[in-house]
């Protein structure tokens, strides 16, 4: 089987500076660590391949996202793919979406693509479900963990606002995941990052994957940005230290004072 | 600056992450206890880190300096006891001359071991008469058919609880043909489980979480395999363990210095003194300023002299000139990291001087390090012995 895993690079800080003329977060000089919910997906594609099953790690980015499909490598993907074109700058998830798409396309032959549920930065969790359109492949999002899987069928584990629920589907599809509260993310050995430096690592043009053009960067994006800001600083809350029953009595008492309760 | 490869991108990155979720939390923890807990260990193990520099033949990750230089810097940010730190750069410079000049048999017998955790690798050449002057030291060792004898005592060792408790040992220096002086010592592996040995503990001022003491050698006997390079060379083989040690040693304390500096301005940054933060006032911003700058140079010679080792390994490099670009590296590290979280600490105010502070504890390991493997007087020496050429050559 074939599984291909798409991944985004986010800015590690929370503390972003905005260039308030163009709309745009300054990238320059802030350090990019892969996107929580990418590797989560990554390490679920890992934990469910067997022999002869190939892992895909594919992201669209400028050439410092090298970094992040070389640590998909370190973390068991056998191949990646970088997208990078000045045609694909400027994408929102529109355009994002239908490069992957469009390059998802070129591979052809997949049996899962895995995507985060959203990213760490812009958050809107749109390219998993609209890639599914494009492909016209079904789509679980919210998923935690894959119970199982074999030719033509699986069987996924999904957040739901009650608790869980088991979904079945058949193959091809789109798996957008979330990792469980106790997920910690697995630090690549030394060993594994010097054994990725061989494995194959492609870079892939507009002109590579072909599809409309015209849907690629901002010339295919619907959203314009207005303006982008930070939010306004929240206070700082109330932490009660007392003991248990005094800490109760004071918690009580803020409680109604702010007519909470 | 060295532009870092995208492999030593990676290892910084998983490094990093390592010692901030795995080390940092624990750091002082690990002071209190006087010791690195197993998992710790065992982590930096599974992580390829330990003996980095040995062949992957036997276990071993085969980095080169600087990549090794770069697993220090990321070690000593995360943990502020530096207890880590030394337990890592002693098993990745002593590692190095064993993968050099051990045989064969040696390093397939202690490597295995070492990269897994389970044995320490260590170096003890000091002795309670003088570390300076390596060959005003006692300690002998004497042919006996396929073997050796070693006798002497070692003292202000790092890491004997941990080699003469779980495995491992040292490597060591002794007189083979005393009459020849430094012509005349031998370098070798010296397991601490051997019969002979007695350990003793010294109580140091930092870096608590890794042992420091000394051992009697009475009447141990050793294989010919535990010889490293020819016998009577062992004086010029040494130094190329010190030099690898002290370029690590010239990163650890740039990166512990910055990373006090760090909390430091951040503290600075948020308290507030007679209505303004005190980063404000410039007695602050300006010895902030200086400490960054020596510090950042610092860090960017510990890696010129990293990289001097790697082309001295390649072919490409000359053995003087690494020896003086090391001891320009080495000289003031310690010193200046100690004077930037000194200040780091006096920010701080009185929790600056509270053991909850992490600087209080970096400013204790990285005081060690104007000591250990090679004081910053024989650095000067060396260094003087370079530009002065050899006939003016101090301890002559
Ligand atoms: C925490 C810690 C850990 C250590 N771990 C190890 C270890 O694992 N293995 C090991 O072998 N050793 C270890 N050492 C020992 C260290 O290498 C020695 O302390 C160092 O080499 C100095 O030796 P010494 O203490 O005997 O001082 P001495 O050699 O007696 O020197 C005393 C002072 O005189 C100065 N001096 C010497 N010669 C001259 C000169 N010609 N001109 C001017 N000044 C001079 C020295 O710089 C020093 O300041 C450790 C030390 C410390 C503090």
């Amino acid at each position: 089987m074939r599984f291909i895993v798409c991944v985004k690079q986010v800015p590690e800080s929370n503390d972003l500076k905005i260039d308030p003329n163009a709309n745009r977060v300054l990238k320059k000089g802030v350090s990019t660590i892969i996107n929580f919910f990418d590797q989560f997906v990554l390490e679920e594609a890992s934990k469910i391949r067997k022999e002869g099953d190939e892992i895909i790690a594919i992201s669209m980015g400028d050439s410092e996202t090298k970094s992040t499909l070389m640590r998909c490598l370190a973390l068991g993907a056998d191949k990646a793919i970088l997208l990078n074109d000045e045609k694909f700058l400027e994408s929102d998830t529109f355009g994002t979406s239908n490069i992957l798409a469009a390059a998802l396309k070129k591979i052809g032959d997949y049996d899962i693509i895995f995507c985060g549920n959203s990213s760490l930065d812009t958050g809107s969790g749109q390219v998993g479900p609209e890639i599914a359109e494009r492909l016209d492949l079904p789509q679980v999002t919210y998923t935690e963990s894959i119970e199982n899987v074999e030719i033509g069928k699986i069987k996924i584990k999904v957040q739901t606002d009650e608790g869980y629920s088991i979904i079945e589907s058949e193959l091809p599809l789109v798996i957008a995941g979330i990792p469980p509260s106790y997920y910690q993310p697995s630090i690549p050995p030394l060993p594994k990052i010097i054994a990725a430096q061989k494995k194959p690592f492609e870079v892939w043009n507009a002109e590579d994957i072909k599809g409309d053009k015209s849907k690629f960067g901002s010339a295919g994006s619907l959203i314009k940005i207005i303006k982008l800001y930070k939010p306004p600083k929240r206070e700082q809350g109330i932490v009660i230290t007392d003991e248990p029953k005094a800490a109760i009595e004071k918690l009580m008492e803020l409680l109604n004072k702010d007519k909470v309760i | 600056m060295i532009e870092f490869t995208e492999e030593q991108k990676l290892i910084k990155q998983s490094v990093s992450e390592f010692a901030q979720r795995k080390i940092a939390p624990i750091a002082l923890e690990m002071e209190k206890n006087k010791e690195i807990p197993q998992d710790v260990i065992k982590g930096m193990a599974e992580l390829g880190l330990l003996a980095c520099t040995a062949d992957p033949a036997y276990g071993g990750s085969g980095l080169n300096a600087v990549t090794a230089g770069v697993i220090a810097e990321e070690l000593a940010k995360g943990d502020c006891t530096g207890s880590t730190c030394v337990f890592y750069l002693v098993q990745a410079a002593w590692g190095f001359l064993l993968n050099k000049y051990g045989t064969e048999e040696a390093k397939k017998e202690i490597f295995p071991k070492a990269t897994a955790g389970d044995w320490f690798l260590g170096i003890a050449t000091t002795e309670s008469g003088g570390g300076t002057d390596v060959v005003g030291g006692k300690t002998n060792i004497k042919k006996d058919g396929d073997f050796f004898i070693v006798n002497g005592e070692k003292m202000y060792i790092s890491g004997v609880r941990e080699a003469a408790t779980n495995g491992g040992g040292h490597i060591t220096i002794a007189h083979q043909t005393p009459e020849l002086g430094s012509r005349g010592m031998t370098v070798f592996y010296l397991p601490l489980t051997a019969e002979g040995i007695t350990p003793t503990y010294i109580e140091d001022l930092g870096r608590e979480g890794i042992s420091c003491g000394g051992f009697s050698i009475d009447n141990v006997k050793i294989p010919k395999h535990y010889i490293l390079g020819e016998e009577n060379k062992g004086f010029y083989i040494i130094h190329e363990g010190y030099e690898y040690a002290r370029a690590l040693i010239a990163v650890i304390c740039a990166a512990a210095g910055l990373k006090s500096l760090e909390n430091g301005m951040n503290y600075a940054k948020e308290r507030k003194v007679f209505g303004q933060p005190l980063a404000k006032f410039q007695e602050i911003n300006f010895r902030l300023a200086e400490h960054y700058t020596k510090l950042e140079m610092l860090k960017r010679l510990g890696y010129e002299a990293l990289r001097a080792i790697d082309l001295e390994q390649e072919g490409k490099g000359n053995r003087f000139e690494t020896s003086k670009i090391v001891a320009m590296a080495k000289m003031f590290a310690s010193d200046w990291a100690c004077e930037a979280i000194n200040d780091a600490l006096q920010w701080q105010g009185a929790f600056g001087y509270s053991r909850e502070c992490p600087d209080q504890a970096a400013w204790r390991a990285v005081r060690s390090f104007s000591l250990a493997e090679g004081t910053r007087e024989v650095m000067k020496m060396i260094v003087a012995r370079e530009l002065l050429g050899k006939e003016l050559i101090s301890y002559k």
